[in-house]
């Protein structure tokens, strides 16, 4: 009887094991399916400020947006990450990636070597983009100046540290579904669905998170703790930005500047540096589907402690 | 007897500088408002959703520059430190990087000086105005924290 059972727990665990194994696996695009692309570098630069890539990849503490050496920490619940060097160094950057690199790392979270990526590289949401809009970047990418140097390693504790846990995370909170445009809706707002959803990552940040880290997908927008540590990043939704019109939400994305005339303050500085870069029609496309976000309740701040 | 009239005295002392500090704060929070309210009265032609006013453009300008001037004296060195009522409080960086701090003010009260002979119609607005909210919103980056 106690054999049996001993049996029976052993073919579980290898049947656990077996399912861990096949669903941590790194999925990536089938090679040499894809049709071959003509770069438009214009649009790549558009998708680099879209993006915000410039925000955790260009080196700390210079002045060049351009120079994406990496290095910047990003605080998490689970550990700080060091945004790695993009730049087109071919030893420390990605100067020797191909296509297929590029597009599994940005669209699926998988390294070259086949590694997952953690999700403090916003793939949850640059999933959504398209795959010429993705090459059109890399394009980009290629022509900004090259930077030597890695990034450090990051500095994330047992068991966040293990790269195929991953993999079920990603089960668990990649959707995997392409973005497809809303027929019964304008272009322009489609247009801004793409790009708050796909490269602007916007949820990323203003959405509540669960214990594994999650977005809550019911409070998708509303606001939540900031990812990054102290303070709280606002409800996005009508809920909120009920009082903004949509072209006090177009001159703030490219100001910066809030409609009681008060500049925004908080890591949405670095946000607006890229997203002002934006053509005039983009901004005024995200917030036409900025304002068009059905109110939602989020989280409830906590009280400010008191002045001292 | 005399030992109370001390501590008393003290306490009065200590009440009366968080008091000062407090009504210096006010005194800043009270121009930028200003400022805010200006601005925002003026991106509002920018916008589309009012028309072009040369009153409140002069009106704007004027309070910047009143800004500018007040500036360098809005924040004494016992503010350092002290967490303010409302959404933000000054940076310790602004005594830290004192030089940097002044250079930020006098770049402000340069750009509005500039501008005040340049913005004639909505045009020369449209042209101008992201300047200076450039000014603002680079000085409060660096300079300005949000209370947690």
């Amino acid at each position: 009887m106690l054999q049996r059972t001993i049996s029976v727990l052993l073919l579980a665990a290898l049947v656990a094991a077996g399912v861990y194994w096949w669903l941590s696996a790194p999925v990536v695009a089938a090679v040499g399916a894809a049709p071959a692309h003509t770069p438009d570098l214009a649009n790549g630069e558009v998708m680099f400020n879209a993006g915000g890539c410039a925000s955790c990849h260009a080196v700390p503490g210079q002045p060049d947006r351009l120079r994406l050496g990496g290095g910047v920490a990003i605080k998490s619940p689970f550990g700080t990450f060091y945004a790695p060097n993009i730049s087109p160094d071919p030893n420390d950057g990605i100067g020797k990636w191909k296509d297929t690199d590029f597009v599994n790392a940005v669209m699926h979270g998988v390294s070259p070597d086949g590694q997952h990526y953690f999700p403090a590289f916003p793939y949850t949401s640059y999933q959504h983009a398209r795959r010429e809009d993705v090459l059109d970047l890399f394009a980009y990418l290629k022509t900004l100046p090259p930077v030597a140097g890695k990034a450090r390693d990051h500095d994330v504790p047992f068991p966040f540290d293990i790269r195929r846990n991953i993999g079920i995370w990603k089960f668990l909170f990649l959707d995997g579904k392409p973005f497809v445009a809303d027929a019964a809706k304008p272009s322009q707002w489609n247009r801004g669905a793409y790009l708050v959803n796909s490269f602007g990552h916007c949820a990323e940040c203003h959405s509540p998170r669960n214990a594994l880290g999650g977005i809550v997908s019911g409070q998708r927008f509303a606001g939540g703790p900031n990812p990054e540590g102290e303070g709280w990043v606002p409800n996005i939704t009508q809920k909120k930005l009920g009082e903004w019109s949509a072209k006090d939400l177009a001159y703030f994305l490219k100001t910066g500047e809030l409609p009681d005339g008060d500049s925004v303050g908080g890591a949405m500085t670095r946000v607006i540096k890229n997203i002002s870069q934006l053509p005039e029609a983009d901004l005024a496309a995200m917030a036409d589907y900025i304002k068009s976000l059905p109110p939602v309740d989020g989280p409830t701040p906590p009280k400010r402690k008191p002045a001292s | 007897m005399k030992r109370t009239l001390i501590v008393g005295a003290t306490l009065l002392l200590g009440v009366s500088a968080v008091w000062a500090q407090q009504d210096a704060a006010k005194e800043t929070q009270t121009y930028m408002k200003g400022n805010g309210r200006n601005a925002g009265a003026i991106s509002a032609m920018v916008k589309g959703e009012k028309p072009y006013d040369q009153a409140t453009v002069d009106a704007a300008l004027a309070q910047f520059e009143e800004t500018a001037k007040k500036l360098p004296t809005l924040f004494p060195a016992s503010m350092k430190g002290i967490k303010l009522e409302g959404d933000y409080s000054a940076s310790p960086k602004i005594w830290e990087d004192k030089a940097g701090f002044d250079a930020k003010i006098a770049s402000f009260a340069k750009v509005v000086g500039e501008a005040k002979g340049k913005i004639k119609d909505l045009d020369t607005l449209k042209a101008t105005l992201p300047v200076i909210g450039k000014e603002c919103g680079g000085c409060h980056e660096t300079f300005r924290v949000k209370n947690s």
